[in-house]
C-alpha cells in the first residue's frame, strides 16, 4: 500500500518504541503534524523549541530511551540548537526531527530555510537530509541505532516538506546497512583487562573514578559488584553521581571545581585510578598537570576519542563498560585495604562529617528537607549555577537516574523544560526541579506548557536576585567588582506563576518548612520561590588555574 | 615534537556532505589541510581521501580518533614515507615566445613530462611524479614564466608485503 513520507516516518518511530514527541509546528513540518492525528504517538506542544529539545533530553535521561523532539525549518530548527548541544555534551540518546523547505527550493535562501545540518555538524553524532520518501524508513532506523549505540548522542533528520507529503510504496526495510568500520574491536582487550586487574590487586591506594558513561551503559550493578569485591573507594564526576548509591561507605563524593574536598584530596593521594566512562573534563581535573600526581591511571570507555584526550592513560581499554566490568570483577582479588580505608576515614573525620551541610549552608539544608518531604521515588533536576552545586551536593541520588543535571554544556534554562520531559517519561515518580532566578527566566515560558498539560512538577526557584555563581566568581577572582549580575527584586515570581495558572508560594530559605509542606502536598504543579541571601556561595571551590587540592574554603595544608 | 608533513588516507562513504564533515574535524582541531585528494575507489560507494597536514606527531592520534567518530568514516591510516608510494600530478601553463618554445620542447625531455597542449603562445605541460620530482620541474620552468599551476595534491598507497 502506498503511504506518505510522514506516515512512514511515524510508523517507523512507533517501531522504534517512540511514544512521545516534544515539538512545535510550522509550515514545513505540517505534513508530519497532519499525520500525527492518526498516530498513537503523543505530541507535547511546548512554548519554545529549545524547551522541546531539553524535554526530550530529560525524557531520555530519565528512561534510557531515545528522546525525540521536532521543530519546523528555519527558526524552529535554530531554536533547537542549544538543546542539541546540551544533549551532545552529555551523550544523551536523542533524535531531532526538523522540517525543511521542499527539495526544489533547497539552497535558494527560501523562506524559513536554514542549513540546519551545517549548523549542527559539530554538535550531532550524525545527521541526514532525506530526499525521497523511500529512504525514510531506513534513515529513521539508522538514526535510532546511531543515537543509542556506542557513546550515545543526538542524531538529526532534516525532512523536506514535499518528501513528507509524497507517497511511495513502503518497502519494509529489514536490515539497515551502515558503513562498516575497519579495524573495529581491539584484539588486545584481554591483556589490558588483566593489566588493570594486576594494578588494582597490587595497588595500595586505589580509587575508582565514575563518569556519566556508567549510567549510559547501564553498568551500575556490575560496578557496585566490583567495588564491593575489591573494597575500593570511589569518586565520581558530576555526571557520574548516583551511579552507585548502595555502597555509601565507599563513596567519597564528586571531584572537580565544585566537588567534595574529600574526593579531591583522596584522588590526589591515590596510587591507582580506574576511570570508567569519564572523559576528564576540565571541570573535573582542574589543572591537568597536577591531577593525581602519584597515580597510575587506567581508563575504560566505549569511545576511543575520550581516551588520552586530556590525561594520558597508562592503561586504556576501549570497550562497552558493562562488558568490561563483567570480565574484570572475577580478576580482581578480594582485599581488606584496611590501611587505606582507615586513612580515608581519618581524612573524612578531619574534614568534618557534616561538612557538606556547612558548605551549602541553608540552601543545602532546604534541599535535604525537600527530599525528605517528597516521595522516595523522586527525580531531582537541576539548572545551572549555585543552585546546581547545592543540589548535586545535597540531594542524595538513590538511583542512577535519580538526579539529572546538564553537566557538560552547563546550560542555564535546562531545568524547567527537562523536568517536564522527566515527568512525562515517568509519571509515577515525583519530579522536582531546582533552579536559580536567572535560569528560571531563561525558559519561563514553559510554565505555560506545565500548566496546560497539568504536569505535577515541583518547581523550586532560588531567588537571590543575582546571577549567583557569576557573582561568586566576581567576588573571589575579580576583586569584588560586581557588574552585570543583578537581576533585582522587581518581579513578583509568585504572581507570575499564578498568572500562568500554577499554584505558588514564597518563603525564605531559613524558614521554609510550611512552604515545603504546601508544595509537596499540592496536587498538580507548584512553584516555590525561595529567597536566598546573595552571599550564600559554594565552598570550597577550586580557583581557575589551580589544582584539585587548592580549594578556597578548604582545609589548609 | 617534530613538525612535518603527515599524510592521512581516509576511506569514507561516497555521499553528499561527507567531505565537509571530514574537513570540519581538521578545522575544529586547528589544523590546516595543505593538500586534499578525493575520488571514488574501486567500490563506487567508497571514496578515498588523501590529505596532507603539517603537524606534530600527536596530530595523528587526535585526528584519527575524531575522524573515527564520524559514522561515514570507515578507515583512517597514516601513510609513512618509505612505506608508501606517493605521487602527485600537476599541470603547468606557460606563456611562450618562439625562442622558449624550442628550448622547452628540447629540455623537457630530461624530465618525465608531457606536453599536452601547444599553441602559438601558450603551452600546458603535465608532470607526474614524487613531490621532489614535481618541484624540480616547477623550479626548472620558473624562468620561462609560469602562468598557472594546477596540482592534484599527493596521492599515496601503502606498500603491501606478502605477509601483511
Ligand atoms: C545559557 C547560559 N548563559 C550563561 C551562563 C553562565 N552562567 C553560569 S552560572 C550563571 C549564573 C546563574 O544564575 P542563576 O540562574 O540566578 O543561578 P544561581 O547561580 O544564582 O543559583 C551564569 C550566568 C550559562 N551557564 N548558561
Amino acid at each position: 500500500m502506498e503511504k506518505t513520507g510522514a506516515e512512514i516516518l511515524l510508523q517507523t518511530l512507533r517501531e522504534e518504541g517512540v511514544d512521545v514527541i516534544f515539538g512545535y509546528p510550522g509550515a514545513n513540518s505540517l505534513p508530519i503534524h497532519d499525520s500525527l492525528n492518526n498516530s498513537p504517538i503523543r505530541h507535547y506542544l511546548v512554548r519554545h523549541e529549545q524547551a522541546a529539545a531539553h524535554a526530550a533530553d530529560g525524557y531520555a535521561r530519565a528512561t534510557g530511551k531515545v528522546g525525540v523532539c521536532m521543530g519546523t525549518s528555519g527558526p524552529g530548527a535554530t531554536n533547537l540548537v542549544t538543546g542539541i548541544a546540551t544533549a551532545y555534551m552529555d551523550s544523551t540518546p536523542m533524535v531531532v526531527l526538523t522540517g525543511q523547505v521542499t527539495t526544489e527550493l533547497l539552497g535558494s535562501d527560501a523562506f524559513q530555510e536554514t542549513d540546519i545540518i551545517g549548523i549542527t555538524l559539530p554538535i550531532t553524532k550524525h545527521s541526514y537530509l532525506v530526499s525521497d520518501p523511500g529512504e525514510v524508513e531506513s534513515t529513521v532506523k539508522q538514526a535510532f541505532e546511531i543515537a543509542r549505540s556506542g557513546r550515545p548522542g543526538p542524531v538529526l533528520i532534516d525532512l523536506p516538506r514535499n518528501v513528507m507529503a509524497a507517497k511511495c510504496e513502503q518497502s519494509g526495510v529489514k536490515n539497515i546497512a551502515m558503513p562498516k568500520k575497519r579495524h573495529a574491536g581491539n584484539k588486545k582487550n584481554g591483556e589490558e583487562l588483566q593489566r588493570i586487574a594486576t594494578y588494582m590487586n597490587r595497588s595500595e591506594r586505589p580509587v575508582i573514578l565514575i563518569g556519566g558513561g556508567v549510567k549510559l551503559s547501564q553498568a551500575c550493578e556490575e560496578l557496585a559488584g566490583l567495588i564491593e569485591k575489591g573494597n575500593i573507594p570511589f569518586v565520581s564526576t558530576m555526571m557520574g553521581i548516583g551511579s552507585v548509591y548502595t555502597l555509601n561507605g565507599f563513596n567519597l563524593g564528586f571531584i572537580g571545581t565544585h566537588g567534595n574536598e574529600l574526593a579531591n584530596r583522596i584522588v590526589h593521594d591515590s596510587d591507582f585510578i580506574l576511570t570508567i566512562g569519564a572523559r576528564f573534563s576540565d571541570r573535573s581535573t582542574a589543572i591537568v598537570k597536577e591531577f593525581a600526581p602519584l597515580a597510575t591511571i587506567a581508563q575504560v570507555d566505549i569511545d576511543p576519542s575520550s581516551i588520552g584526550k586530556v590525561i594520558t592513560a597508562d592503561i586504556s581499554l576501549v570497550c562497552d563498560i558493562r562488558e568490561a566490568l563483567t570480565k574484570l570483577t572475577p580478576l580482581v582479588e578480594r582485599k581488606e585495604r584496611s590501611g587505606w580505608l582507615k586513612r580515608i576515614e581519618k581524612e573524612r573525620n578531619a574534614l568534618g562529617k557534616d561538612r557538606s551541610m556547612k558548605e551549602c549552608g541553608p540552601a543545602g539544608a532546604f534541599i535535604r528537607d525537600v527530599q525528605t518531604a517528597m516521595p522516595e521515588k523522586t527525580i531531582a533536576i537541576t539548572d545551572v549555577g549555585l543552585n546546581q552545586i547545592w543540589t548535586v551536593r545535597s540531594w542524595e541520588a538513590k538511583t542512577p537516574r535519580g538526579m539529572i543535571t546538564p553537566g557538560g554544556l552547563g546550560t542555564m534554562g535546562f531545568g524547567l523544560p527537562a523536568a517536564m520531559g522527566v515527568k512525562i517519561a515517568v509519571p509515577d515518580h515525583g519530579v522536582v526541579v531546582f533552579t536559580g532566578d536567572g535560569g528560571f527566566f531563561m525558559n519561563i515560558q514553559e510554565l505555560a506548557t506545565i500548566s496546560y498539560y497539568n504536569l505535577p512538577v515541583k518547581i523550586v526557584v532560588f531567588n537571590n536576585g543575582h546571577l549567583g555563581m557569576i557573582r561568586q566568581m566576581q567576588d573571589l577572582f575579580y576583586g569584588a567588582r560586581f557588574t552585570d549580575i543583578e537581576l533585582g527584586d522587581k518581579v513578583d515570581i509568585v504572581a507570575v506563576a499564578r498568572g500562568f495558572g500554577i499554584q505558588a508560594d514564597k518563603v525564605s530559605v531559613e524558614n521554609s518548612g510550611a512552604g515545603i509542606e504546601k508544595m509537596c502536598s499540592a496536587d498538580g504543579p507548584f512553584l516555590l520561590e525561595v529567597v536566598v541571601d546573595p552571599d550564600t556561595y559554594v565552598f570550597p571551590i577550586i580557583p581557575p588555574g589551580m589544582s584539585n587540592i587548592d580549594m578556597i574554603g578548604g582545609r589548609q595544608g | 615534537m617534530e613538525m612535518r608533513e603527515r599524510i592521512i588516507a581516509i576511506l569514507v562513504s561516497n555521499k553528499p556532505g561527507v567531505l565537509s564533515r571530514v574537513t570540519g574535524v581538521f578545522g575544529r582541531l586547528g589544523y590546516n589541510i595543505e593538500s586534499l585528494c578525493v575520488a571514488e575507489t574501486i567500490s563506487p560507494e567508497v571514496s578515498r581521501i588523501t590529505s596532507i597536514t603539517n603537524a606534530n606527531s600527536d596530530f595523528i592520534e587526535k585526528v584519527k580518533k575524531q575522524l573515527n567518530r564520524l559514522v561515514d568514516v570507515m578507515d583512517v591510516t597514516e601513510l609513512i614515507p618509505g612505506q608508501s608510494a606517493q605521487r602527485e600530478m600537476i599541470l603547468i601553463g606557460i606563456d611562450l615566445d618562439q625562442k622558449d618554445r624550442t628550448e622547452i620542447v628540447r629540455s623537457i625531455g630530461m624530465f618525465d613530462c608531457k606536453i599536452i597542449s601547444m599553441r602559438s603562445n601558450y603551452c600546458i605541460i603535465q608532470v607526474a611524479g614524487s613531490r621532489e620530482e614535481v618541484e624540480t620541474v616547477i623550479n626548472f620552468l620558473r624562468p620561462f614564466g609560469i602562468d598557472k599551476v594546477a596540482r592534484t595534491g599527493v596521492l599515496a598507497l601503502r606498500y603491501k608485503d606478502r605477509s601483511s
